[in-house]
This record gives structure tokens, sequence and C-alpha cells, in this order.
């Protein structure tokens, strides 16, 4: 394992269900003053903080791809991040489930807080598949086990130490649902999950990430690889799971980030440029840095 | 104008948004005349001129109909955002506000047309000064507002303003004065009708060049201030009570 914890001072990875006397305070959606690209308008009346990357920077060998992220995530609700190829939205995201362990010679610097219980998810001392338990995602392209649809959906729970087969069947049947896909899929569960559309494995995938609950979902151009119904409905369900779980997406389409999500963030140059309710910065960005790139006045 | 519209990665685009600003400011300046040209019209019983007023009111239609559908088609093919989708909405809501300012136009020239048919003599003479002075102004603001439009200059919004007030304040004044001309002779009630229609003409063309200004605040702010006037009124009376 190549990465490396250097925030001073963090308690890493302290208790997971103890939450230290400050964390209230923490999760109320005002930024705290050194959060300067966040204290845009975006503050919402009622609105939970689930997440917070805290200095947040990330190199791959010598080349440092974020430099110090300071953003907020909040609970239940769409946060799309846009930005030109290679500004670091997508190691942004990979970074929320730990996805740059796997690649040698990568460093985390700065803390991505998980709430509400302070659990520093890039801390070296947290072990990258807890990580994993709590935070799920959601590839580009579809990439359903090569198992049947019920054994994709039933393998995290089967992980997760869940014995008794008829909970399992209960928890793939919600969570097929929950997906959207159930009533096209309930008929032949033991069918491979290969042999659906490129639109019902990626929805078989998110099956697969929501059966375990997790308390944030992570998107990486979700529909990229597929059609516009197909990429409609992906839409649709982002918008239904939004009442249930925290959402990032990273996405090239710019009209989906100003579709699907609640707040946007557009990163350049692995920094954070500008964070705003996603109808403000469609509008009438702060930037004109956020203009330029979104009216395609870019390159 | 340009700094605002061009810089598109999609050379078309930059030229659609910017063509779009040109024929609306095309059409404004056309507006402008023709406030003038019907003034003169009914001051001058000027059958020539008022005719004139009627062709051009169809151009103008035109125009509002081509600009508009270009706005639609822009938005369908384009999904314009930022400041972009400002300049389209902005265009758009203005050159419905100039296509009324035509129509007003079109009714002083209408009354030129029906007082010169009659061979009366057009308004009174005591009214031609305020006639003329408003519009004169009605006429500037407009251009003023279009001008603001083609720059993307919202700080011209508070000339524009400024001048419709002068305007309501002149249409004031030349009211209570057409009253008193009513009440000593009854003989003229007919012209000053015209003249009142007339007058009310040029201040709605006042009120369409304040609401073109403030499209221009929009498309260049994001800020709605169509209606901070009249809140601001309400707050004062509230204080008040």
């Amino acid at each position: 394992m190549s990465t490396e914890q250097t925030s001073p001072g963090t308690p890493e990875g302290g208790p997971r269900h103890a939450p230290p006397p400050h964390a209230a305070d923490g999760r109320t959606a005002t930024p705290r003053p050194e959060i300067e690209a966040g204290r845009a308008s975006a503050s919402e009346e009622g609105v939970v903080v689930k997440s917070r990357a805290e200095n947040l920077s990330f190199h791959y060998g010598p080349v440092q791809a974020l430099k110090g992220l300071n953003i907020e995530i909040r609970e239940k609700r769409v946060t799309a991040l846009i930005g030109p190829s290679g500004c670091g939205k997508t190691t942004f995201l990979r970074c929320f489930n730990r996805m740059h362990d796997l690649t040698p010679g990568t460093r985390y610097e700065g803390r991505i807080m998980l709430y509400p219980d302070d659990f520093d998810l890039v801390a070296k001392t947290v072990d990258p598949i807890e990580v994993r338990m709590r935070i799920g995602m959601v590839f580009q392209k579809p990439n359903p086990f090569p198992k049947s649809i019920f054994e994709n959906v039933a393998y995290g729970l089967r992980v997760r130490g869940m014995r008794s087969k008829l909970r399992i069947e209960e928890e793939v049947e919600k969570a097929l649902r929950r997906a959207a896909i159930w009533d096209e899929v309930k008929d032949r569960l033991d069918g491979s999950g290969l042999s659906l559309s490129g639109g019902q494995q990626q929805r078989l995938c998110i099956a697969r990430a929501l059966a375990t609950n997790p308390e944030i979902l992570l998107f990486d151009e979700p529909t990229s690889a597929l059609d516009p119904i197909a990429t409609a409905r992906i839409e649709e369900l982002i918008a239904e799971l939004r009442d249930q779980v925290t959402v990032i997406i990273v996405t090239h389409n710019m009209q989906q980030a100003a579709r699907v999500s609640d707040y946007t963030a557009f990163m350049y140059l692995g920094e954070l440029i500008e964070f705003d309710n996603t109808s403000k910065l469609f509008t009438n960005p702060s930037k004109k840095a956020t203009e330029d790139y979104i009216t395609g006045r870019y390159g | 104008m340009d700094e605002i519209v061009e810089g598109h990665t999609v050379k078309a685009y930059d030229g659609a948004l910017s063509e779009l600003r040109r024929r609306a400011h095309r059409m404004g300046m056309l507006v402008s005349q023709q406030v003038e040209t019907a003034v003169r019209a009914l001051l001058e019983s000027d059958r020539e001129a008022a005719e004139l007023v009627l062709q051009r009111e169809q151009q103008i239609n035109a125009w509002q109909s081509e600009i508009e559908a270009e706005s639609f088609r822009l938005l369908a093919r384009q999904a314009p955002v930022a400041s972009d989708l400002r300049t389209v909405l902005a265009v758009s809501r203005a050159v419905t506000d100039l296509e009324r300012a035509g129509d007003e136009s079109k009714k002083i020239a209408r009354f030129a047309l029906a007082s010169a048919g009659r061979g009366a003599t057009g308004p009174s003479r005591v009214m031609h000064r305020p006639l003329r002075h408003m519009a004169e102004l009605a006429s500037e603001s407009m251009r003023v507002a279009v001008d603001a439009l083609d720059r993307g200059d919202a700080a011209v919004a508070h000339e524009v303003a400024r001048l419709d007030r002068e305007i309501d304040q002149e249409f004031e004044a030349a009211l209570r004065q057409l009253m008193t001309v009513a009440m000593e002779r009854t003989r003229l009630l007919k012209p000053v009708f015209d003249t009142v229609f007339a007058l009310k003409s040029l201040e709605r063309i006042g009120d369409h060049a304040k609401n073109v200004a403030e499209h221009v605040v929009f498309l260049v702010s994001g800020a709605d201030v169509r209606h901070a006037g009249a809140a601001r009124a309400a707050a004062a009376r509230d204080t008040q009570h």
C-alpha cells in the first residue's frame, strides 16, 4: 500500500460511532471560513453536510492532480462535478472510495470527513475495504459480474455476512426495485447479468451498489455509454435516489449536470473554481472561468 | 458587444448570438425612427409620413417573428447557459417590447391619417410643443436602451429610467393643459382626445424603452429589476402605515 496520509493533527480514522463533540456544529451547511469556494450562496435551510473534503490534495507520483480542495457534500442531495478533461474531477470522485489505493505511487493529503461520525475516508489507518462498505460506486461502462442477475446483487450482501436465504432474496428484490429494474428482470433472475441491454446492465450495477445501503453513491459518467432513452432512465433514477442517498456524479455532459444535480462544482487544473446551487451556476455563475467553460468558450 | 458573445469553440454559435443582438438593435433603431416619423405626421398632417409608418410597422412585425424564431432555434439546438442563455432570453423579451412600441407609433400614425382625412388641422397649436418634446424623449430613450442592448451596457438603465420619469412628468403636465383647453373650448374636444391618445402612446413607448433597459440589466447581471421600483414603493407604504 503506497498511500500516505500526511495531514497533521488528524484524529486518524477515529471510532466510527462515537462522534466527537464538535461534529454537530461541523455538519450545518454553513461553510467554515477557510472553505473559500464553497462560500457562495449554496447553503440551504435544513441541509446537512454528509461529507467534507478539507485541504484535499492528491498526487500521482510527482504529479499533483488535486490542489487543496475544500468542498462540502450535502446529505441526500446530488452534487455534480464538472470541468474539462484532466481537471481532476474523476480523481476527486475516486478518492471517496479509495480507488487510487490500487495504483502505486499515489498519495493523499488532507482529509475527506464522513459524517455524522467524523470518519476520515483517506486516513491511512482506515482500511479501504471499510470505506467501500460505506461508499458505493457506479462506473462509466456497465460492469456486471459474469454471473446471474440475482448473484450480481446478492454478492455484496454475502460479503457483508448475510446468510439467510430469505433475507438475501428480500434485499435483492428491494435493491432491484430501487434501481427501477425489478419489473424487467423479475422473471429471469437466474439469467446472466451480461444478457441485459447496456442501460439495464447499468441499472443492475446501481442495484448492486444500492444493495448494501451505501451512505454515498458515486457515479463516474454513468451514462456516457448509453443511448438517450437509457440515459433518461438513469437520470430519473438518480432523481428518485436523491431522497435516499447522497449522490456525487462526474459528468462531461453539462446539460446532464444541470438536469440531475442540486449542487455543481466546477473544477479546473486540480482546483475547485466554483461551487454553487446548480440553478445559480448554470444561469449566472460568479467566476469567469466557470462562465467560459459552461458556455463552451474553452480551448 | 463582441466581448461578451464571441470566443465560443463553435464559431457558428458565436455568429448566431451576435447576429441575434445585431438584428434586435436594427429593429430597435427603426422603432425609434417610427416614433419621430409618426409624431411629425400628426403635427404636420403629413399623410405620406403616416403611410410610411404603417408600412414600416409590417417590417417591424416581421423582424420580431424572425428574431423570436431564431431565439427559439438557438434554445433548442445550442441549449445556451449562463450569459448566452440570458442573451437569448433578454433579446426575446426586448423584441416583444420593441414590437409593442412599434404598435404605439402605428396608433399615432393612424390618428394622423384620420385627422388629415377629415381636413382637420390636427392637435391644437398649444399641444405641438409637448407632443414634440415627448416624441423626442421617447425616441431618445428607445435609442439609448437599444444601444445598451447592443453593447451589453447595464449602466445605461439609469439614464433610460430618468428619461422615462421625464416623459411621465411631461405627460401629466400636458394632460392638465389639455383639460383646460377642453373645458374652455368644447369645439376642440375631438382634437384634444386625439392628442391625449397620442400622448398616451408616447408615454407607453417610454415604458417599453425602460423595459428594454431592464432586460439589458438582466442580460448583463442576471438580476431581475423589473419590479424593483414597485417593491420599493410598497415597502415605503408599509412603513408609513
